[in-house]
């Protein structure tokens, strides 16, 4: 899965301090945000109160006068908290460059190869822009489980579960891998089919239309959907060949010990590590037993649901949640302990689903409204506690908290979707890898070599174009084909813009120097059409003198190593002065790193054609 | 009771119908899953005459030096471990390391020699799709890069030849075969694995894959490759343009043997050949030789008894040698009755080069530490005469 990894450490300062900057820059802008609003609802909220009173007396009935059934205000608050946890662990400081590579491309390694690919575009978008990315997540999730606990009613509540499906199928689809469902392996126990679905059921459940509240047919769909996913589950864990019904397998662990053992070795608290790793040892040693226990609750509690019947759910509930509260804890380990926990798994979603569809079917739906029946009469505002209570129960509160909680979302969502529809990565990661350039204001020294067509170039000749220049063994087999590409990079960032400067390359071997040699780098490199890049040599006396006036080494290395060469670049304005100077070690070479070393050298190249 | 019964046909209607929907979630969960099951290895048949992998290391004589190149490091990494290039005098006993500079050969050297100078092509590795070349005239002493070949050589021992004239022609990895005069910067195609697959003497073989090329000692360049017809050989020469078959003719005993080339290079007078005949613990291997006039002279076949050939090279007077596993070597001189057996090989041999008054060298490797046992004419012990430590330039290319 090639776009997952920028190759730089996950716990990167440079990456990792921006992060920190973003997410401080765009909280404050939160808190801004909520401030007016509060200061908008004082000062609209006397107008509101004598409207409602206005209302009340012309026996009008408000559109919200039905109350939200129990089920529907369990999966809101319930959500929306899980969406704010999420949100909160989406600020940990690793999670910026460690998201690709230690969340999304592990859930993805055993998946088929189409799978892989649209997990690797996102990846890839990911990677090229850590910084609004992480930060993204962060404010969409704290956002949306925001906008579920402010709107409990009306079209701004429906609108807060259609989010939650909409972020949670992102969620699931590249996140999760379309949670493991085409890998091997998966089952209930281990958090199939992943838990960002459950938020998906629970959003569109949440965005019913307000009539799906006033009979049972909601709680009949909800009690049969689940009955049939507990029993494809309970059957999904019960399929032999798939190692759960042994603790060990050849002396090896089963699947469902060697996900614990797993569990258990990750960074977290020693007593839930202990608690773990002992259980770990009893499925080893009573697989079966385990296993047998997870399929028979699943498979009777899923006859349950699926009767529909409110008798005989209730007394499997309690059970069940147990179970669900066991999983979670002893076999997904929390779900966010270790590595970089990113959710609580699947088991407290999968509860209170559980929990909302015997509600559901358990009490009575809220009774049709009667045209004719006026609701309680608003209040004018009392002062104190109670007036403060009647300002948080007021409606026009709870839309005002949701416009804030969308305000939330859009802080997090336009930055990251303008960065995601920018194919260009950030410079961060080339600062990252080798820091920020120094500029500088000297002449540029002059050379005098040859191009790789045998036309003889000097710096004079270059005159009145912006040069970047750098130097290249030509038989090198990693940095100089990387930086290459990163050059290349400039040339396509440019565009227009790209005529007016000059890409060059000095050749940087004593040995492999002459004209084939550059003009075979160029067809490997895809250079030999680009019409303004120069691969220069000479004499090696020609070279080693350019080499000495840019204090450049190149090392000939025994026993078949290649040339020890500098990596470096200098950003050279029209006048013949070098303005920058660039470390340029490639680092790992994957995607986003030349993208953004290319990234970093057309900015200098931009500054200077704009000054010229 | 009416009601109550339609109440009960209904209730029971309803209990089915949720019944049936819940096996088909569950075979839908099942097949979705796809059951833990793990893929089948393919039964497709494999090409019936294969070239098993040959290592690169090898030795050669020239007029005036023997040559060896070899693979050291020890990493399990492949950016980690370094080809060298040895040389001996011939009429000397000391070997001396000549490695070419310039290039990171992490991707294996072929020597090429048409008699005075040598010539070594390093494979691409890592990010380079090329092939930088460097000749010497002087033993080893100074290098000239020349070239490239602009493309990737293929990987075996005899992708590359020098002809007595400085030509080269050289085996690229997508079956071309092209040649260069010398310079090396002009490269011009001379045949194809298709081309050859297209004549006469190809459709014959059955040709699956070229393996070697060289130039017979009159000059003529020669290809070889793997059979896929049995009882056949193929070797290729080119007259004038016209692609012939080699014209070795096998013992009747491998009549109905599927024939691979492992090796073909220039033994001095004469062209050597080495192929392996047959598969699994049925296989042979056989030496054989073709003079500047004449036909080839065959040697008898050596049963592998389950081993496979790791290395083979050939030594003075076109004596071929061949490490069978770790341990085992046997030798076959052209005037020979038969293969010899070696005493046990010294552990890490990579290579038998040929040594005055017939004596031969092994060079073993461990890490980065290079012994050269020798094995004196009629003795039957190794006997360790030289070490060389390698400086191993751990991490330059990674």
């Amino acid at each position: 899965v090639p776009g997952m990894s920028t190759g730089l450490s996950i716990s990167n300062g440079t990456v990792v301090a921006a992060f920190k900057d973003a997410l401080v820059h765009q909280g404050l802008l939160a808190l801004l945000i909520f401030t007016l609003l509060a200061a908008a609802w004082l000062a609209i909220r006397p107008r509101l109160a004598q409207a409602g009173r206005t209302a009340s007396g012309r026996g009008a009935v408000g559109r919200n006068a039905i109350p939200e059934p129990a089920w529907r205000r369990l999966l809101r608050i319930g959500f929306g908290v899980i969406w704010v946890f999420d949100g909160i662990l989406q600020a940990q400081p690793k999670m910026a460059l460690g998201l690709p590579s230690q969340v999304i491309e592990p859930a993805a390694a055993s998946s088929p190869a189409w799978v892989q690919h649209v997990v690797n575009w996102a990846g890839t978008g990911w990677s090229s822009h850590p910084v609004q990315a992480g930060a993204a997540a962060v404010w969409i999730q704290a956002g949306i489980g925001l906008w579920l606990l402010a709107g409990a009613r009306g079209p701004l509540s429906r609108l807060a579960g259609l989010a939650s499906v909409s972020w949670g199928l992102v969620v699931w689809v590249f996140g999760e891998a379309f949670g493991g469902m085409f890998s091997p392996g998966q089952a209930w126990s281990s958090g199939a089919p992943g838990g960002a679905l459950f938020y998906v059921a629970a959003g569109a459940l949440i965005a019913l239309p307000d009539r799906a509240w006033r009979t049972r047919r909601s709680g009949r769909l909800m009690t049969t959907g689940l009955g049939l996913f507990l029993a494809a589950m309970a059957v999904l864990q019960a399929w032999p060949g798939r190692g759960f019904w042994q603790g060990t397998v050849n002396r090896q662990p089963g699947s469902l010990t060697a996900m614990i053992q797993s569990m258990a070795s990750t960074p977290q608290p020693r007593f839930l590590a202990v608690l773990v790793s002992h259980f770990g040892s009893v499925t080893a040693a009573h697989g079966f037993a385990v296993n047998l226990l997870i399929v028979v609750a699943l498979a009777l509690t899923g006859a349950a649901f699926l009767s529909g019947r409110a008798g005989l759910i209730r007394p499997v509930m309690l059970p069940f949640i147990v179970l669900c509260v066991a999983d979670w804890v002893l076999i997904q380990d929390l779900g966010f302990f270790g590595g970089l926990g990113t959710d609580p798994n699947s088991m407290l979603p999968m509860a209170l689903l559980a929990a909302a569809g015997y509600l559901a079917v358990a009490l009575e739906p809220a009774p049709a409204v009667d045209p004719g029946v006026a609701p309680a009469a608003s209040h004018p505002a009392r002062p104190g506690l109670a007036g403060l209570r009647e300002l948080l129960e007021g409606s026009g509160f709870q839309s005002l908290a949701a416009v804030g909680a969308i305000s939330v979302i859009v802080l997090g969502a336009a930055p990251l979707a303008a960065a995601q529809a920018n194919p260009v990565a950030d410079t961060i990661l080339a600062q990252a890898l080798d820091g920020t350039g120094t500029s500088v204001s000297y002449p540029a020294p002059a050379f005098s070599l040859v191009d790789q067509a045998g036309r003889a170039v000097t710096l004079a000749t270059l005159r009145g174009k912006v040069v970047l220049l750098t130097f290249l063994d030509p038989v090198c087999t990693n940095d100089c084909p990387v930086i290459a590409q990163e050059f290349r990079g400039v040339g396509q960032q440019l565009g227009a813009a790209d005529s007016r400067v000059e890409l060059v390359a000095i050749v940087a071997n004593p040995i492999d120097y002459q004209v084939g040699y550059t003009r075979a780098f160029d067809r490997q490199e895809r250079l030999a059409s680009v019409p303004n890049w120069l691969f220069l040599t000479g004499t090696v006396p020609q070279l080693q003198q350019a080499w000495k006036k840019y204090g450049v080494a190149a090392e000939v290395a025994p026993a078949g190593s290649m040339i020890l060469h500098s990596d470096v670049a200098y950003v050279i304005d029209s006048s013949g002065r070098v303005r920058d100077e660039l470390n340029m070690d490639p680092g790992p070479g994957t995607t986003a790193t030349v993208s953004s070393f290319a990234a970093e050298l057309t900015a200098d190249a931009r500054k200077l054609l704009g000054q010229s | 009771v009416n009601r109550t019964g339609q109440w009960a046909s209904a209730r029971c209607g309803g209990l089915a119908r949720r019944a049936s929907t819940a096996a088909l979630a569950a075979v839908s969960a099942v097949l979705a899953s796809g059951c833990g099951s793990t893929a089948t290895p393919s039964t497709a048949p494999v090409p019936a005459a294969t070239t098993p992998a040959l290592s690169l290391s090898t030795s050669l004589q020239t007029g005036t030096a023997a040559w060896a190149v070899l693979e050291m490091g020890g990493s399990a990494a492949d950016f980690d471990n370094f080809w060298q290039v040895l040389t001996r005098p011939a009429d000397g006993t000391q070997w001396k390391l000549v490695t070419p500079a310039g290039t990171a050969d992490n991707g294996g050297l072929v020597l090429a020699s048409g008699g005075q100078s040598l010539i070594t092509a390093f494979r691409p590795s890592q990010d380079l799709t090329f092939t930088p070349l460097s000749a010497t005239s002087d033993d080893g002493q100074q290098w000239l890069s020349t070239g490239p070949l602009d493309a990737s050589l293929a990987s075996t021992p005899d992708a590359l030849a020098e002809g007595q004239h400085g030509q080269l022609v050289a085996l690229l990895g997508n079956g071309d075969v092209t040649q260069a005069t010398p310079g090396y910067t002009s490269w011009h195609a001379l045949t194809s694995l298709r081309a050859l697959r297209a004549t006469a003497a190809g459709r014959r073989c059955g040709l699956v894959r070229l393996t070697a090329v060289t130039f017979t000692s009159a000059g003529v360049p020669l290809a070889g490759g793997d059979c896929r017809q049995a009882g056949t050989t193929g070797l290729f020469t080119d007259s004038n343009g016209n692609w012939t078959a080699g014209g070795l003719a096998l013992p009747a005993s491998l009549a109905g043997q599927h024939v691979s080339v492992l090796r073909l290079q220039q033994t001095g007078t004469s062209t050597g050949v080495l192929l392996e005949a047959g598969s699994g613990r049925t296989a042979s291997v056989l030496a054989g030789w073709l003079p500047e006039s004449g036909t080839w002279d065959v040697s008898p076949p050596l049963r592998l008894a389950g081993a496979s050939v790791a290395a083979a090279s050939f030594a003075a007077a076109g004596t071929a040698c061949v490490i069978l596993g770790a341990r085992r070597g046997e030798i076959v001189a052209a005037s020979a009755a038969g293969w010899q057996p070696l005493p046990a090989l010294p552990p890490g041999t990579a290579t038998i080069a040929g040594a005055r008054a017939g004596a031969l060298d092994a060079l073993a490797v461990r890490r980065g530490t290079l012994t050269i046992w020798q094995l004196a004419a009629r003795s039957a012990r190794w006997i360790a005469r030289q070490t060389i430590k390698v400086p191993i330039q751990y991490g330059s290319s990674g």
